[in-house]
């Protein structure tokens, strides 16, 4: 693992391994476990389809496990950063308590800032209880500023308008707020307990147009079988997960709308 | 002087409250301890695959009044071996896969392991009458409705 640049921010090792730039308009995605595994599959499928290259990681003593990611013999990070032209993406499957959450959420903006980040691009899951009767996925976009809103014109895709989100993305987007960065967050419904690559193609589709680049999800459709088996584990931990955090609470309608 | 002992009285039920919060914040936080302790050791014990090729498939149990609905996943089962048994409180599901296959480029440890089966049981709330079942598919995810009545 080379390292070109490393930094220490709170609790967090922050490593690139090599230096890169960033087109403009540029793109950040953040792909954190949540339901479905529906934002770490889409990303997991953008990295393939667009080439991104592995450009750096992050690690924390306090909040990841003892861990280390082996790819094509290479030793990784736990929370992986990839790059290419406009998108810088960070990709984590791995499962953060929330006072960790709290602290990469900052780390994450303070880097896309110092990067030109100008948009930054969430997507998940909205779990559905009648999911396994629903076919037509329907899909639903918070945008943080009428310039992110922008971004959704002429894209079929439903604002999402009541209700509460709550998780690692819930998270990101208040935080997102406070750094003045344009956030879109896609979300499509899914599963909450099992890993739902379908909803994933839904939201890359839409992506795909956000972005204004070509994504095909075919792959990722014919492959949906062999990628629920892979992540039974990831999302058996997940969920555990999202129960600490009271993703429950996301089913209960606000009392004042 | 009364006021004082009013005084004194709230003081002390202050801290008889703090007290008591402080204490039930350190049972809260030890029971979390223990569960997260007997959550990795489960993990660890149990993985979500045996070296003999059988998978365990996620499922989760639904209360939804009348029933229970228990949904489980079974990407690449064979539609037609799906077999759900019941023994009191126990629901025995198995299910071939439509092929046996590796999972690719994963070393070592299960990378070279041949899946060819799901298998699993699963712990019930109730014992079951197998009359009271239905049992649905949807593609290869299934849900099994357990009337309580």
């Amino acid at each position: 693992m080379s390292v070109h640049r490393e930094e220490i921010l709170g609790d967090f090792k922050l490593v690139e391994y090599v230096p890169f730039k960033l087109t403009r308009p540029s793109y950040g995605v953040v792909a954190l476990p949540d339901a479905g595994l529906v934002g770490v599959i889409a990303a997991w499928h953008i990295i393939k389809a667009l080439g991104l290259k592995e450009v750096g990681g992050i690690d924390s003593y306090s909040y990841l496990p003892p861990a280390i990611v082996v790819s094509n013999k290479e030793l990784r990070m736990p929370v992986r950063i990839f790059a290419g032209d406009d998108i810088l993406l960070i990709y984590c499957e791995f499962t953060l308590p929330i006072h960790g959450m709290a602290q990469l959420s900052r780390i994450l903006l303070t880097y896309f800032e110092r990067k030109g980040v100008e948009y930054l691009l969430l997507m998940s899951g909205l779990p559905i209880q009648n999911r396994f009767e629903v076919e037509r996925l329907r899909s639903y976009y918070v945008a943080t500023s009428s310039r992110a809103s922008e971004l959704v014109k002429g894209v079929e895709v439903l604002p999402f308008e009541n209700g509460y989100l709550v998780g690692p993305y819930a998270l990101l987007i208040k935080d997102a707020m406070s750094f003045r960065l344009d956030t879109l967050m896609l979300l499509t419904e899914s599963f909450l307990e099992f890993p739902d690559p379908e909803a994933s193609a839904r939201n890359l589709e839409l992506l795909s147009k956000v972005i204004n680049k070509p994504i095909d999800v075919k792959e990722l459709l014919e492959q949906a079988e062999l990628i629920r088996i892979r992540a039974r584990d990831t999302m058996k931990d997940v969920v555990r997960n999202l129960a600490q955090m009271k993703k429950g609470f996301e089913y209960s309608p606000p009392l004042q709308l | 002087m009364s006021e004082d002992l009013d005084e004194f009285l709230k003081r002390m039920r202050r801290v008889e409250r703090r007290i008591r919060e402080y204490i039930e914040e350190g049972i809260r936080k030890t029971l979390e301890d223990i569960r997260e302790e007997y959550y990795s050791i489960n993990t660890l014990l149990n993985p979500s695959w045996s070296c003999e090729g059988h998978l365990r498939p996620l499922y989760t149990i639904k209360d939804v009044g009348n029933a229970y609905v228990i949904y489980i996943d079974l990407p690449k089962a064979d539609l037609n071996t799906i077999d759900v048994r019941f023994k009191d409180n126990l629901m025995i599901i198995r299910a071939r896969l439509t092929e046996e296959f590796t999972i690719s480029r994963w070393s070592g440890r299960g990378g070279e392991v041949r899946f060819c089966e799901y298998r699993e049981v699963i712990n019930l709330p109730i014992k079951v009458d197998p009359n009271k079942v239905k049992v649905i598919t949807k593609g290869d995810r299934i849900q099994v409705i357990i009337n309580k009545e």
